[in-house]
């Protein structure tokens, strides 16, 4: 048979079940644009609040405490509590990341660096008179204690809003129970007549929190959600759509009239493949598009990376598709199936919420899904406008499994024409 | 001259599991022929006609369509072969139109050829210009089973597998199909036709296989298969009187093996009950008799011995059951 009529064949089952999707207003509607609507929904309805397992929030600490200040016209270099701060921000289960200074997001061994590129969640300066501060080392010429403000500064990943706030809020209980610690230990250094003094002027450190550059344009939160919802794309236009053709096809019977067609099977699968992959396109064009005109969306347009992602992930959304497809009993218990995996799937890829406020169990799950390394690409690529190296353990993780999910896939295919 | 077969099926045996649906069955379908198998569900047709389309490979036994073996050489057969599933296997979102381009396509149609082959089918299956711009999911039974049926004659097949074609129609709608099929005899093609309907076998096939329990009990000519059952064709005519003389005229007429008076269903009056082996032919030589003789004719019956008679002699079951 000619490759000329194979690809004529191929283009009419793609064009003929693309046109299944065109011509059913529930298909258009699940298919393409329930992501979108999701989004919108979520985005404006779901609170940002949460409790954190503190070993998940990682910190890049850049500890200035060590170096030589001014001190009452001496110098000083005995600074300590510092690293004891650092210690007990390791003891709360943090996890924390020595840096020697902040630096440039572009300079590699900095913590603007990590941050930049998500290895860390925040990352916390603490100042070069942070002991003395803290200890009341400063005096007036009497001699006296002279209360002195350091401030310790909290910078964290703006392309993560919730994980950002959660940050926030567990690094602020940890410095305020410090704090308070450390307070009283040193108030009581005093005497007993100038304690309340001390206690009513003290307050040596403030902290500020500010947002680390990671990108050069300044960002709103729907563009951090946006590249996200392209996991969505995948799940709902790739998943759903390819675990329905087979099954609905087969259900109906043009499965088995194609089969008995002087077609190749491989034909057959190649034509649902293509289909699929538009959709998924043109689904993934319609979210930036939306992005774009409602929400005037502000990321970076690395096509090529974007479309290369896309496919692979693809990849793994419609083999998972076509094992449901293939060994679905008909099309009804196909769509049950779907809809059992896709609704709470699209939880764990990290469009909506970080992983790292979920349990231990659904984070390591949540990372072992192409769909989550996809994401975290394209908001790598759109948002941190990282270069395409900086992307390639995950676009290799996406390779590795949309291969493998869809050789899967094509064997539930074939198992599927011996149950005819 | 002997006629080629273009299809043989030789002691093909097809098991699911401890069921076999088709036991060491044998059959030869010559060219042009119109073959039916009738039996009732579950007697093995689909079964058969599933392996000969491919969709289905037997447990032993072999099958050849033209010079071709489908186990072997199974896109050569799927070329000379047009199936017409017993459901409508369209999509509805389609019109008849892109329907018959889709299945076209994947036949290796294109082009201006596909297009003109796609309108003469419309026009063969009468099919009018409006209605197949509409979805199919508008169509009524009838237009369904006849784009059905256009899609499985776009690349001129030589050999034709009807599975049921006109399952669900009305009689006008039948009767449209039968002439189609009838259409289709004359071009020459070979035509196998599954039915559980006895008078779409009699009235369209050349000969029948009756099945039951994956195997063949009868095979022949539908009036071949009616001899074998010993029922005879009876026709009922009640006149207003009934004399000795009618009796021996009615028993001289060309065809009537024996002629005797019984009470009518109703038993209030008499009736002339005529055994004949030809009931069509002699009917109006009957009737013409008893007019002749000044007699009135008030009612005529005729009881024929069908295929559905032949099933329940062979099997004690009849078609439906």
């Amino acid at each position: 048979m000619s490759l000329k009529r194979s690809i004529n064949q191929i283009a009419a089952v793609a064009k003929t079940d693309f046109l299944g999707v065109l011509r059913n207003k529930t298909a258009i509607f699940f298919t393409l644009l329930f992501p979108l609507f999701f989004i919108v929904i979520i985005g404006f309805t779901f609170g940002q609040s949460g409790e954190a397992d503190m070993s998940r929030i990682s910190i890049g600490v850049v500890n200035l405490d060590g170096e030589m200040i001014a001190l009452n016209a001496t110098d000083s270099s005995n600074s300590t509590i510092g690293d004891i701060f650092v210690e007990a921000l390791e003891s709360a289960n943090f996890t924390v990341t020595g840096y020697g200074e902040y630096g440039y997001r572009d300079t590699n061994g900095t913590a603007a660096y990590a941050i930049s590129r998500g290895d860390i969640d925040a990352v916390l300066v603490i100042p070069a008179n942070f002991t003395e501060t803290i200890t009341f080392l400063y005096t007036d010429d009497l001699g006296a204690s002279v209360p002195t403000v350091s401030h310790l500064e909290l910078i964290v990943d703006p392309t993560d809003s919730t994980g950002a706030m959660i940050t926030q809020q567990s690094v602020f209980g940890f410095i305020s129970a410090f704090i308070k610690e450390y307070h009283e230990i040193v108030i009581e250094q005093f005497p007993s007549y100038l304690q309340d003094y001390i206690e009513v002027v003290a307050d040596p450190l403030i902290v500020t929190t500010s947002e680390a550059e990671v990108t050069e344009a300044e960002l709103k939160w729907i563009d951090y959600m946006v590249p996200g919802t392209l996991g969505l794309v995948l799940i709902w236009s790739g998943l759903n759509h390819a675990s329905m053709t087979i099954a609905t096809e087969r259900t109906k019977g043009t499965f088995q009239r194609m089969v008995i067609a002087p077609v190749y099977p491989t034909v057959v699968l190649l034509g649902k493949l293509l289909s699929a992959l538009a959709i998924v396109y043109m689904s993934a064009f319609i979210m930036l598009l939306s992005g774009v005109l409602l929400f005037q969306v502000n990321l970076y347009w690395d096509i090529p990376v974007i479309i290369l992602g896309i496919f692979l992930g693809a990849l793994s959304a419609i083999g998972i598709g076509l094992i449901i497809s293939s060994l679905a009993k008909n099309e009804e218990a196909a769509n049950s199936i779907s809809v059992i995996i896709s609704v709470p799937l699209q939880f764990f890829i990290g469009a909506f919420f970080p992983l790292s406020i979920m349990p231990a169990a659904a984070e390591a799950f949540g990372n072992a899904l192409p769909f989550t390394k996809l994401v975290t690409a394209m908001q790598d690529v759109m948002t941190r406008n990282l270069p395409f190296d900086a992307v390639i353990p995950e676009i290799l993780y996406l390779a590795a499994s949309g291969v493998i999910l869809f050789l899967i896939g094509t064997i539930a295919y074939r198992i599927t024409l011996r149950r005819l | 001259m002997r006629r080629l077969n273009d299809v043989v099926v030789d002691s093909v045996t097809k098991r699911f599991e401890d069921t076999v649906a088709v036991d060491n069955l044998s059959i030869s379908v010559a060219q042009g022929e119109l073959f039916g198998l009738l039996g009732p569900n579950g007697a093995g047709k689909s079964t058969l006609t599933k392996m000969i389309s491919g969709m289905l490979n037997p447990t032993s036994g072999t099958i050849k369509v033209g010079k071709y073996s489908i186990q072997d050489d199974p896109m050569k057969v799927k070329e000379l072969l047009g199936v017409v599933p017993q459901d409508i296997v369209l999509y509805d979102y389609l019109n008849a139109r892109e329907n018959l381009a889709f299945y076209g396509r994947l036949y290796g149609l294109s082009g201006k050829k596909l297009k003109n082959r796609i309108n003469e089918l419309l026009q063969f299956t009468q099919l009018d210009e409006k209605a197949v711009k509409r979805h199919v999911s508008t169509y009524s039974g009838g237009m369904k089973r006849r784009v059905n049926i256009a899609a499985a004659l776009l690349h001129e097949p030589q050999v034709l597998l009807l599975d049921e074609p006109t399952a669900g129609l009305d009689p006008q709608n039948k009767h449209a199909l039968w002439d189609i099929i009838e259409d289709l005899k004359k071009q020459r093609k070979t035509i196998v036709l599954t039915t559980h309907m006895m008078d779409e076998a009699e009235e369209l096939c050349d000969r029948v296989a009756i099945m039951d329990h994956g195997k063949i009990i009868a095979l022949g000519s539908p009036s071949q298969l009616v001899k074998k059952v010993k029922m005879e064709n009876t026709i009922t005519v009640v006149p207003d009187k009934i004399s000795p003389s009618l009796i021996e005229q009615i028993k001289g007429i060309t065809g009537v093996k024996n002629t005797y008076i019984a009470p009518d269903e109703n038993e209030k009056i008499e009736a002339i009950k005529v055994i004949t082996d030809c009931p069509d032919d002699i009917l109006p030589d009957i009737v013409s008799t008893i007019v002749n003789t000044g007699t009135k004719v008030l009612s005529v019956q005729l009881s024929r011995v069908t295929l559905e008679d032949v099933f329940i002699t062979l099997t004690g079951r009849s078609l439906r059951e």
